[in-house]
């Protein structure tokens, strides 16, 4: 068929990204299934009965108030980057750079709480926190930057960025940031009054609420707002957006900057909140599992709030099972890749 | 300087065939992220292999298998499933950190990593070659590994542009009708690509672990699949281009090893930033000019 | 002599649909045989058929006196058959001896770059083709471009060529270069048929025609016995020349003023265009429609010169700049850029003005109002569907044309500019939309009407222009039309 004028004016070096929406809750249920299956053969290879560590696994992640306070904890990092990357991932810009955001995000919760001059109180949590979600996004513009305005592919500059990141924050260990004499690169512990505050008798910090609060705005931004219009459009067709009128680099950087924003925040909830003081590392893989998170929301902000709660219950589990029935917690790293690589085959598309 | 030189060739060489292996891909059309976990299954394979049998030819079998069998996993989801090309090669990075991680502390039984130390895979001199001054220690005094680095190469550039096979292979990574019109069928090209890319890079692990190390330990790749996507782009998707921007990237951290060992004050993790940095760099150098291959990403 | 291709009593159905029912066609070796058809007279479920792309219900296959069935591509292929699609199976990047050597076995495993070229050489002197093996595709104008193909099925040694539609991306000359390769075809010994829907074509270069209506034969003719208008009868099964009742209107004052305009690929040019008057641009695909038309709707950047819009200088405005100063645009390519097919039909009307009233209030989106707007545009404009929640990629063509042509028309545009708007739309949608474009010129509005049909400009254009190459090849009024002199335009300097 002759189509004309199908060589438009923007030339796209790559296209959108879609996701099959029919059935999408049995395709993600079907997913779940099958690395749950994988699961078992593997705890089999190690000659663990699967039946016993699912069920150490459950244990250990609903056992107690304080086990459900614990996968909460871990859960708040994934939902605040992986809500902002379901936007992005919606306006189809591929963000690889979580774990550098992330990171960044945790420096500038240090940063500003070793240098705040005034008491350590409510106001310099605050203000930790806007400055991890400023260095986040920061670290999002960086990519963005270069992959605007030098073409460079947006997952191969927030991938490169994101060893960087983590070099940076070892760096910054070793020098300004750092524990003179600890041994370890890591900063001096915080002082309580900037601690995030705990909720009672679950004992987790209250981050994976304020993660849940942003998620629910970005799902008001994306669906009730011409923004978040323009991000659907652009993310459906770059050609239909630019002859809508809607500046794509504009999308672009709107979308990387507030993902970057979130993750940071993921990072400063995570500091301020869990250590209480910046470690080198700390945020290691937790980029993958907001990918992971965006992918099982599908790629619906809100969504990731029970997508992000799966991983985070997931890993606690793992860890407690690792500890009961000595089965390696790497496991969770590969049940969370299998799950993800059964939703890519089952959900994703680029048209 | 012939230290020098050396270090940079024994750098280069896992991210020569890394590169080779992606550029099989990329030509086919699908984009080479899984480059890091095919080297971290080969790495680990190869060692189990040569563990098993104790012979280090076929530690790399094993390694060009694992690396296969993971891009299998990719071919699949990526062009059976038509799943974005990025993410699930990212995705199998993480499978594979996983996997081997998980598989090195339930074959030792203890929950602990499996320990094996082999004695790394050592130079083949060439008779006479290797004699010649300067140039004999570096050509000709090298690994295995390292010469089937050169000729792979070679066999490469042969294969690309000589042979029907490459000619539609290249063709599926530019537009695959023309290749379904001609009578092939793109589909099995790309996965057959994929699935070769995993095993070429598969060796790359092998040299890391058989030929430099003699030993697996976790996630020992440390981020050279990248180095080795951004040589392959550097290059042109060239396989000669791609190896000398490999040769780049190894003679930027042999420089960075050999300031170290003179006690230059410069922070080792600047230091360690600087193959990440260089990438970034070039490939906003290269920016605009470099002309991916038309149907690249896109699902058949 | 036994014919080279029998096809018997082909049948096939399509749920209630009978797209071929009981066709029969014969190709002679060393004869053009016309295939001639409307869209959806069957023409493409027949050669589907004849290549295995799909089962007939009935009828039978002979090919070199060899039963054709149960079949596939490939066997029709290997077996001599091969057709030359209207968009070329050639890899852009490559060059012309790579696409040649591309699957095919005589290139040998490890390829014969050498022996090859000389064969292109050879054959391409023989007939006349004018092609160099070791120029890139992507150099090359889309005439030469057939020609690989054309090339390519004679180097396979096809006894049977099928083209479709050969001549729609084509400038005159280049036909008349085509035609005479085909002639030089026949005389080898090869049987084309030749499908296509332009009669002055099939008159000069087939010996016969067989015409195709509604998934049957309507009629054969040696060419000896046809003309143009028996053999559009025979198509169409009705008169065709009924023409838009176009009267010119008084033009006002003007509306839409380029000057020297510039940008890649394009110009300078100069158009002027006043209120309530239609310009038709006519012209090969490929001459800088695209880029006009793209130029004028701020999708491409403006090297030098001027545009005026009622007065206001619009040269660097945006996208959207432009559509508040009151220009529509409706896009040639449908799929991607004028609609987004995964959104709803309400999603689509409000694509260029989702941040105004009444789509949105206060900065939020206003769904109820967004969805009573959208109901009374699919009542305005005739947009059949379910509701406005309905994707838009689940309509018809035409449907889907009716929801561009809502919303760029409903604000009341100053000037619009439609590239290729009734591509691929059936008669009875295709006057709706041209029957629109009329009626917004006489509200005063200016359009400019891009086209490579060039029968529809003429249907509808006050004054037409020619483009070629980027440039106003030439320009006159409708009354002052002369055909011969608008060809010679068409073919200058084109692609």
């Amino acid at each position: 068929m002759n189509k004309p004028a199908n060589t438009g004016a923007v030339q796209l070096s790559r296209l959108p990204f879609t996701f099959a929406r029919d059935h999408v809750i049995w395709r993600i249920g079907f997913a779940l299934a099958m690395s749950l299956l994988s699961a078992a053969i593997l705890i089999l290879l190690s000659g663990k009965n699967p039946l016993e560590a699912f069920w150490a696994m459950l244990a250990g992640a609903f056992g107690s108030p304080h086990q459900i306070g614990v996968a909460l904890n871990r859960t708040s990092p994934y939902l605040f980057a992986g809500a902002g990357l379901a936007l992005c991932f919606r306006a189809g810009v591929i963000n690889m750079g979580s774990d550098g955001q992330i990171a960044m995000g945790g420096v500038g919760a240090c940063a500003a709480v070793l240098f705040w001059p005034g008491e350590a109180g409510l106001l310099a949590s605050i203000a930790a926190l806007l400055a991890a979600a400023i260095c986040g996004g920061l670290w999002a513009g960086v990519a963005t930057a270069i992959h605007l305005g030098r073409r460079v592919h947006e997952v191969l500059a927030t991938l490169l960025l994101n060893f960087v990141a983590l070099l940076l924050v070892q760096l910054l260990l070793s020098g300004a940031l750092g524990q003179p004499g600890a041994g370890f690169l890591q900063s001096p512990l915080m002082p309580r009054g900037v601690w995030l505050p705990r909720v009672p008798q679950f004992d987790f910090h209250i981050g994976v609420l304020i993660a849940a609060g942003l998620a629910a705005i970005i799902s008001f931004v994306l669906w009730r707002t011409p923004l978040g219009f323009a991000i659907r459009v652009a993310g459906k067709s770059r050609r239909a957006a630019a002859y809508a009128g809607l500046s794509a680099p504009g999308i672009t950087w709107r979308v990387m900057l507030i993902s970057g924003a979130m993750a940071g925040l993921g990072g400063g909830t995570e500091i301020l909140g869990l250590h209480h003081r910046l470690i080198e590392g700390f945020s290691s893989g937790f980029g993958f599992k907001a990918v992971t998170v965006a992918l099982l929301g599908a790629l619906e902000p809100a969504v990731t709030i029970p997508g992000a709660l799966f991983v985070g219950f997931l890993e606690a589990g793992a860890q407690a099972m690792q500890r009961q029935i000595g089965v390696p917690s790497s496991l969770v790293t590969v049940i969370e890749a299998i799950t993800m690589l059964f939703i890519l085959a089952a959900t994703v598309r680029r048209t | 300087m012939i230290d020098f030189l050396e270090a940079a060739i024994r750098i280069a060489t896992p991210l020569v065939f890394a590169a080779l292996g992606g550029i099989l891909s990329e030509r086919a059309g699908v984009f080479a992220v899984g480059l890091e976990g095919m080297m971290l299954t080969g790495a680990f394979a190869a060692v189990i292999g040569t563990w098993l049998t104790g012979f280090s030819a076929v530690g790399i079998i094993f390694a060009m298998a694992g690396g296969g069998l993971l891009a299998t996993v990719v071919a699949i989801v990526t062009v059976r499933h038509r799943a974005d090309n990025m993410v699930t090669g990212l995705t199998s990075n993480i499978l594979a950190l996983g996997l081997t991680t998980y598989l090195m502390r339930i074959l030792s039984g203890s929950g602990r990593p499996l320990a094996i130390h082999l004695d790394p895979i050592g130079a083949w001199p060439v008779p006479v070659l290797s004699k010649i001054p300067v140039l004999g220690p570096i050509a000709f005094n090298q690994p295995p590994l390292t010469y089937l680095a050169v000729i792979g190469c070679a066999v490469l550039s042969v294969f690309l542009f000589r042979s029907q096979w490459g000619l539609k292979l290249c063709a599926t990574g530019e537009n695959p009708e023309a290749v379904f019109a001609a009578g092939a069928d793109p589909l099995n090209i790309r996965m057959t690509a994929v699935i070769g890319c995993g095993a070429i890079a598969g060796i790359a692990g092998a040299v890391l672990s058989l030929q430099q190390v003699g030993t697996f330990t976790d996630g020992m790749t440390g981020g050279r699949g990248y180095l080795a996507l951004a040589s392959l782009i550097v290059g042109r998707w060239n396989p000669w281009g791609a190896a000398l921007a490999c040769l780049g990237f190894g003679a930027a951290e042999a420089l960075e090893l050999r300031l170290q060992s003179l006690g230059v004050p410069l922070s080792s993790y600047v230091m360690q930033m600087a193959p990440y940095l260089i990438a970034l760099a070039v490939l906003a150098g290269l920016g605009r000019s470099s002309r991916l291959p038309a149907a690249i990403g896109k699902p058949l | 002599m036994a014919a080279l291709l029998e096809m018997r009593g082909m049948v096939k159905t399509y749920g209630s649909l009978r797209a071929n029912d009981g066709v029969d066609l014969d190709v002679f070796a060393g004869e053009i045989v016309g295939l001639l058809g409307e869209n959806g007279s069957g023409k493409s479920t027949l050669m589907k058929l004849l290549f295995g792309m799909t089962e007939p219900d009935a009828g039978g296959i002979v090919f070199k006196g060899r039963e054709l069935s149960g079949h596939r591509p490939r066997e029709a292929m290997a077996a001599g058959i091969v057709m030359i699609h209207q968009h070329f199976m050639l890899v852009e990047a490559m060059t012309v001896l790579e696409n040649i050597m591309l699957g095919w076995e005589e290139a040998g495993k490890l390829l014969r770059r050498g022996t090859i070229a000389d064969r292109i050489r050879e054959a391409s002197e023989r007939l006349g083709l004018d092609l160099d093996p070791d120029v890139r595709v992507a150099d090359l104008p889309l005439g030469r471009r057939q020609r690989i193909e054309i090339l390519k099925a004679v180097l396979r040694d096809a006894d049977l060529l099928i083209l479709d539609e050969p001549t729609s991306n084509l400038a005159p000359s280049e036909i008349n270069e085509l035609l005479n390769i085909l002639r030089r075809l026949r005389s080898e010994g090869k049987g084309i048929v030749f499908i296509t829907h332009k009669m002055p074509e099939v008159i000069e270069v087939c010996d016969r025609v067989v015409v195709l209506r509604a998934g049957k034969v309507a009629g054969k003719a040696g060419i000896a016995g046809a003309d143009k208008a028996s053999l559009a009868a025979m198509m169409v099964g009705r008169d065709v020349t009924a023409p838009l009742s176009v009267e010119p209107k008084a033009a006002g004052a003007v509306r839409l003023d380029i000057r020297a305009l510039k940008a890649q690929d394009l110009g300078p040019l100069d158009l002027r265009l006043r209120g309530g008057e239609i310009l038709g641009i006519a012209g090969v695909d490929g001459n800088g429609q695209l880029e006009l038309a793209e130029t004028l709707a701020g999708l491409r950047p403006v090297e030098s010169g001027a545009i005026t819009l009622d007065g206001a200088e619009i040269t660097h405005a945006t996208a959207a700049r432009r559509t508040e100063a009151g220009l529509a645009y409706m896009p040639a390519d449908r799929s991607t850029t004028a609609l987004v097919k995964s959104m709803t039909i309400a999603e689509n009307l409000m694509l260029r003005d989702s941040h105004r009233q009444p789509f949105s209030k206060g900065g939020l989106l206003d769904r109820e109002a967004t969805r009573k707007e959208a109901r009374s545009l699919m009542e305005r404009f005739d947009i059949r569907a379910p509701s406005e929640q309905t994707l838009a990629g689940s309509l018809s063509g035409g449907n889907q044309q009716k929801i561009v042509i809502a919303r760029e028309l409903a604000r009341q545009p100053a000037v619009l500019v439609a590239h290729q708007p009734t591509w691929g739309l059936d008669p009875g949608a295709t006057r709706f939309v041209l029957e629109r474009m009329i009626a917004l010129r006489d509200a005063g509005s200016a359009v400019i009407y891009i086209s490579s049909e060039l029968e529809e400009v003429l249907a509808v254009g006050d004054r037409i222009a020619v483009l070629a190459g980027g440039r106003i090849a030439g320009l006159v009024s409708r009354a002052e039309v002369d055909m011969t002199r608008i060809g010679l335009w068409m073919s200058e300097r084109a692609a």
